[in-house]
């Protein structure tokens, strides 16, 4: 039986007619329009679909739309800042961490989760956070620059 | 997944979801995190009609300490909760080891500790998709006849690969079990059946609401060790969890070791828990140790055709055993 949803996404309240067997990434992406989270596996294994549940890194792909009402969800799209790109976004640009950006929204919010959680992030927790994310093409490493360079531009000036 | 293959049920009390599951019976799946369920419905091998979730039941996702120093979590917390309580660190180090590896960390910030405990067994030839089933008959676990591991007595062997339980055995951790009678707690060892296709002693109507882990004896340490093919996401080969407690001396005490990976249940094995009794903690792979784990696991089903298992079972838990030697010895310096 359909059902509506009252989603809050990236700050503006959205709501859709879904079935209970919707995820809520078939959701964002088929009934919102919002492309960024992307179905790589649907499993749950490469974290292409991930965003933000109340600021933490989920499978979209996993989350059933019925359950995300009353949570906060932020998509890539809801990033950037006015007039630019949040500094995560433009870590990744800058350090060339982005090839075929199948990976890219996932990675990068997963980043900006765990630096508002833990700005003093050392390598190996950004490897650890990054490690339900797979990519491709890059070999991982300029991936890990960009958020080492976004840890460093974040934290406050000495 | 269009269409709804299921109704979403959401109660909020425990008197309720008892009552849907008793309704539907073998119809129904109680759902905690979905990270697990969902899959199973995407694959194609789940096909309850009514699922049946608990986020909305209060009070089943705190880690509370208890008066005799134990802990009480609830089932609903998330692993990644669990990884990162500082009770359940210092209470039980296995536990929050095995909690903070179990998945990936998308997955932990959803999948719940009661979930993993009830986790289903699996067998590369039942979780694969609908499409790849589809070129043989339906093993015995999606309903058919053969088994395609023991193809000779046609007997369910999938293998029970979740990464808490052996921690909590070794904890000596109890479970709470809601149902239409009341609670009742049993020893997490006794939830598991041993088969592969119905692995977990839990009674339809049913639900896990809570894990208790006794308090830690003086001079005791835990830890728990995965060898899987990679750090993140992937279910264990074979995962090692044990308990040490020292002698006054430094040796071995009493040692409790659990496996999971390498059967259709997760188990201990009395063997290697007398064989490490009296001895100093071993430092490196000690080869007596490593021939009595490999010669009392026989022969092995090979379930995710792994065939060095056997071999890596026993490093495995020497390793757990040598982490957590340290860990009571750093304790008894305390």
């Amino acid at each position: 039986m359909k059902r509506l949803v009252e989603l809050d996404v990236n700050g503006e309240p959205r709501d859709a007619v879904v079935h209970p067997g919707q995820t809520l990434l078939e959701v964002l992406r088929d009934d919102f329009g919002l492309t960024g989270a992307k179905r790589g596996c649907d499993l749950g294994a490469c974290g292409a679909c991930a965003v933000l549940l109340d600021g933490r890194p989920v499978n979209a792909c996993l989350v059933l739309a019925v359950e995300a009402s009353n949570h906060r969800i932020t998509t890539i799209e809801g990033l950037a800042e006015p007039g630019g790109l949040h500094p995560v976004q433009a870590a990744f640009v800058d350090h060339g961490a982005i090839q075929c950006g199948y990976c890219t929204p996932g990675m990068v919010l997963v980043a900006k989760a765990l630096l508002d959680e833990r700005p003093d992030a050392d390598d190996a927790e950004i490897r650890e956070a990054l490690s339900g994310n797979i990519c491709r093409c890059t070999g991982y490493v300029k991936i890990l620059e960009a958020v080492r360079a976004a840890a460093a531009a974040l934290r406050p000036a000495p | 997944m269009q269409d709804g293959p299921f109704e979403y049920h959401a109660p909020d009390s425990l008197d309720q979801a008892v009552g849907l599951l008793r309704e539907h019976g073998s119809d129904a799946a109680p759902f905690s995190g979905g990270t697990d369920l969902l899959l199973a419905y995407k694959r194609g091998t789940l096909r309850a009609r009514h699922i049946v979730s608990l986020a909305g039941i209060p009070d089943l996702r705190a880690i509370e300490s208890r008066l005799d120093g134990g802990l009480a979590i609830g089932a609903l917390a998330t692993l990644r909760e669990v990884a990162v309580s500082n009770p359940v660190r210092s209470t039980c180090p296995a536990l929050a080891e095995a909690a903070g590896r179990a998945g990936s960390p998308l997955l932990r910030n959803r999948g719940t500790l009661g979930g993993n405990v009830c986790l289903d067994t699996r067998c590369w030839y039942f979780n694969q998709s609908e499409a790849w089933r589809a070129s043989r008959a339906p093993c015995e676990k999606a309903g058919g006849d053969e088994c395609y591991v023991n193809v000779k007595e046609n007997l369910c062997v999938a293998l029970f690969a979740a990464d808490t339980p052996p921690a909590l055995i070794v904890a000596g951790a109890e479970a709470t079990l809601a149902g239409p009678d009341g609670e009742r707690t049993v020893a997490v060892e006794t939830l598991y059946s041993g088969d592969g296709l119905l692995p977990i002693a839990r009674a339809g109507e049913e639900v896990l609401i809570r894990l208790i882990i006794p308090a830690p004896g003086p001079r005791s340490g835990s830890a728990y060790v995965k060898y899987s093919v990679r750090d993140s996401i992937d279910f264990p080969i074979v995962g090692a969890a044990a308990m040490v407690v020292l002698a006054g001396d430094g040796s071995i005490e009493a040692a409790r070791v659990a496996f999971t990976g390498i059967r259709a249940a997760p188990f201990r094995i009395p063997e290697l828990e007398a064989g490490l009794e009296g001895r100093d903690p071993p430092g490196a792979a000690d080869g007596e140790l490593t021939a009595l784990t490999a010669k009392a696991l026989g022969s092995l089903w090979l379930s995710d055709a792994v065939p060095h298992k056997r071999r890596v079972a026993g490093l495995t838990a020497l390793e757990a055993v040598t982490r957590a030697a340290e860990r009571a010895g750093a304790e008894r310096a305390a």
